[in-house]
């Protein structure tokens, strides 16, 4: 009886006790350290890396602050596309920690009809000025290839609008699968032409986003990003966007904070479909990495995936151009144009001169006669940015135009296919790429 | 007998298999034949079987249709799609519902019984045209007639944005600002009156109408973006800046002229003296001049715009050398003097270089390099 009595009287003192604990734990999180670090996702086989100028990410807290309400929610890959997703989104307040997705297989379901929910994790990243800015992200990672699923991030009351997604197919099952990639880059503060060619290729209904850098003008400012992802939101709430680092993202850690990518989201390959996407950092902080890390990432990449149909390489800046801003880049052709022979890598695809280029099959720095034996390089660097011309038309050049635009890639077992289109949607009878394989 | 029959029954089950297998498989290679040959018969033939490839041939065969601007055709292989897809259970939904977004959009472009596929076919044939070597003004006045013959088009407002991007890059500002305003007024998706309205004010700016710029960019105050618009803003205080600055620098190179005229004048006892002093090639600019056709040759060699630049610059600093060394050939030569020399050619070469900075439109350029680094 003693020892009940005394129990009831410790009961209230026990209580308050663990409340201020909790208090305390929340009260932890919002001391913010720079450091970065490293987390192990709930049923994913990957963990995520926050670098030098964000916190180490952790699982979703139960803060919901004055107006959680989810904005700029875009998608991103981590792991096997065929399998996962990673949904990116910030809240209105800087101060929200709670955050899930909610998800269901089928195209444009309504939101009670979103009965697997997974909560997120999210990560808060110092940008100018030492303001916080706080990313949510949600990964979810037993998804069935080839299917699509309806989706809302959000929290309490307060939810994104249901958008639909894609996996990536298992081709090895459906060997009749098409994957159909947008590719775009250089928007820069250009945003009613960004918003025109996001929304040009949303009805294109893309697998997957590839975006070859300068989508803001200064990485480091945090309201040209948020401009940028929203004017693009229905785009990339719809299919996952990987993006390179160009020199105006300048490695600033808005960029690698807001954009969930593989590996260490600077030099790293992924399968999607039939295709083996391998994405370079060619603005890296030290250039000698240029020579040292790029180039052998890439080669290791390339030659642990011979499976693969199709080859394509992503990085900002143009390794062939008749652009008169930069012009092709001797540097990256003498370092890298080895490897993309040796792989005989299909297309390159780059930006930085505000145009559209496309080259001739090249090989060894030569023009070949057919796409059998030589890589295409396109510069799409037109998705906003002030437009550049080009004075004299290099012998590599298929065809240049100082245009604003963007492209749809699609892949097939047997062919791979490239249109290239206005802000308008109207098509370039230049900007076309086919390749059947032998 | 029961024997007999169940393993009869087995062997007809497995040559059935065989015959599917290899129906799949030619069906297969028939559609990578067929695609690659961008038969679009052919496809529509594979696409009317029961294969699994049958929805890939119908959608195969959309989109060569469209891109040979008949829209109708287009139309109808995508509702075979759909319909083929959705008829099998086909559980490939990714098909569907990219055939259905194919379809909206085609729907929305070239019509519902695709009467604008021509307009788009002749409207794709003639934008290239503004671009490659040659007069564009022909295609231009060819776009003009296309625009003002088919008002309802939708994609009139954009086709108007294309004529007065060509016009501008043909340097008729006025051409282009014209049809800009049109292109406001014109139909189709609001996004492409925005991006009239944009592009209106940004050819303001570049022609220098800057008040102009100023009343249009009021205007688009709550219609566009804060981004958009803190953009337009940034170009537009850029341009007034740059404009004060241009014109400082053209003041301080007739100031600087008017005194050394002058004091060619003082020195030489009259204008004819000093013309005289002008014809003979001083020391200083006989130094330079091989300097100066170096940089220019060195210059052309490497991007184009910074040749032009380095040539303006160049020429530039011969003249100032001639006349300051006709200036100082005559006389004696204090330090003070030498000093006052000094600077004024240094202010002369700051503000030529920037004269030819600015109007190679290279201020930009050198900021992006001095933020960015050089290119590899």
């Amino acid at each position: 009886l003693l020892l009940q009595k005394g129990l009831m009287r410790a009961l209230p003192l026990l209580s308050l006790l663990l409340l201020v604990s909790a208090c305390d734990d929340e009260e932890e999180s919002t001391v913010f350290t720079e450091d970065g670090g490293t987390l192990e996702i709930d049923d994913c086989d990957y963990s995520i890396t926050t670098r030098y100028g964000a916190e180490p990410p952790r699982v979703s807290g139960k803060i919901i602050g004055p107006d959680p309400t989810p904005r700029v929610v875009h998608l991103g890959i981590v792991g096997d596309p065929k399998t996962t997703i990673v949904a990116q989104w910030r809240t209105v307040d800087e101060t929200t920690t709670a955050g899930s997705i909610r998800y269901a297989t089928g195209a444009n379901l309504p939101a009670d009809q979103l009965k697997n929910e997974k909560k997120g994790v999210r990560f808060r990243y110092e940008g100018t000025g030492g303001v916080l800015y706080q990313v949510h992200q949600a990964h979810v990672c037993d998804l069935e290839p080839g299917t699509t699923y309806s989706y809302q991030v959000g929290t309490g009351d307060h939810w994104s609008p249901v958008y639909t997604f894609h996996t990536a197919p298992d081709v090895t099952a459906h060997p009749d699968a098409e994957t159909v990639f947008g590719f775009v880059g250089d928007s820069r503060g250009g945003h009613d032409v960004w918003t025109q060619l996001a929304d040009q290729i949303k009805q294109r209904t893309p697998d997957l986003i590839l975006f070859s850098g300068d989508a803001v003008t200064i990485g480091l400012i945090q309201d040209e990003w948020e401009e940028f992802l929203a004017a693009a939101e229905p785009l990339f709430a719809s299919a996952p966007v990987v993006i390179t680092n160009g020199n105006h993202e300048a490695n600033a850690i808005n960029f690698y904070s807001q954009f969930a990518m593989p590996g260490d989201q600077e030099d790293f390959g992924f399968t999607y479909g039939f295709t083996r996407i391998f994405v370079g950092n060619d603005s890296p902080d030290n250039p000698s990495a240029l020579t040292a890390i790029t180039p052998p990432a890439m080669d290791a990449d390339f030659s642990e995936h011979p499976e693969a149909r199709w080859r394509m390489l992503m990085h900002h800046r143009c390794q062939w151009s008749s652009g008169s801003r930069h012009g092709s880049d001797v540097a990256l052709q003498s370092a890298w144009g080895p490897i993309v022979d040796k792989h005989k890598v299909d297309l390159v695809l780059n930006g930085h001169e505000h145009m559209f280029e496309m080259t001739k099959p090249l090989f060894g720095g030569q023009v070949v006669s057919s796409n059998q034996q030589g890589t295409v390089y396109v510069v799409a660097g037109g998705a906003g940015a002030e437009l550049y011309g080009w004075d004299t038309v290099g012998a590599f050049s298929q065809y240049v135009e100082s245009v604003h635009t963007a492209a749809v890639i699609r892949a097939r077992n047997d062919t791979l296919t490239m249109e290239t289109f206005r802000p308008d949607g109207t098509a370039i009878p230049g900007g076309v790429y086919s390749k059947t394989h032998l | 007998v029961a024997c007999i029959r169940r393993r009869i029954s087995r062997l007809a089950l497995a040559a059935l298999l065989v015959v599917a297998s290899l129906a799949h498989a030619d069906n297969a290679s028939d559609f990578r034949d067929a695609s690659s040959r961008r038969d679009i018969d052919a496809l529509e033939r594979i696409g009317a079987t029961t294969s699994p490839w049958a929805d890939d041939a119908w959608v195969e065969a959309a989109r060569i249709a469209e891109q040979s601007g008949d829209y109708v055709r287009a139309r109808r292989d995508l509702e075979q799609a759909i319909a083929t897809s959705r008829a099998v259970g086909s559980p490939d939904s990714v098909l569907v519902h990219r055939a259905e977004g194919d379809l909206a959009r085609i729907t929305r472009v070239g019509g519902e019984k695709g009467e604008w596929g021509a307009v788009i076919a002749e409207e794709e044939r003639l934008l290239p045209a503004l671009q490659t070597p040659g007069d564009p003004r022909e295609a231009l006045r060819a776009l003009e007639k296309l625009a003002r013959e088919h008002p309802g088009y939708p994609r009139a407002a954009m086709l108007m944005v294309q004529i007065a991007a060509g016009w501008e890059r043909e340097g008729d500002a006025d051409r282009a600002l014209a049809w800009l305003a049109d292109a406001q007024r014109a139909g189709g998706p609001p996004l492409d009156r925005l991006r009239a309205r944009a592009d209106r004010i940004r050819v303001l700016i570049r022609a220098g109408y800057l008040t102009e710029a100023e009343h249009a960019l009021g205007e688009l105050r709550g219609e566009a973006s804060p981004g958009l618009s803190a953009n337009l803003r940034d170009k537009l205080d850029r341009a007034k800046l740059r404009r004060d600055v241009r014109w400082a620098m053209y003041a301080l190179l007739v100031v600087l002229v008017a005194a050394a005229a002058f004091a060619m004048r003082r020195s030489a006892g009259s204008w004819r003296g000093a013309g005289c002093r002008l014809a003979r090639p001083p020391l200083e600019a006989l130094f330079f001049l091989p300097i100066a056709g170096v940089l220019i040759l060195v210059a052309s060699t490497g991007n184009p715009l910074v040749g032009r630049a380095v040539w303006a610059i160049a020429i530039a600093g011969v003249a100032i050398s001639w006349i300051n060394g006709a200036l100082l050939a005559g006389s004696r030569v204090t330090l003070r003097r030498a000093i006052v020399h000094a600077l004024c050619a240094i202010l002369a070469v700051g503000a030529a270089t920037y004269i030819a900075v600015d109007r190679g439109h290279l201020v930009d350029f050198l900021v992006e390099t001095w933020r960015e680094g050089p290119d590899p």
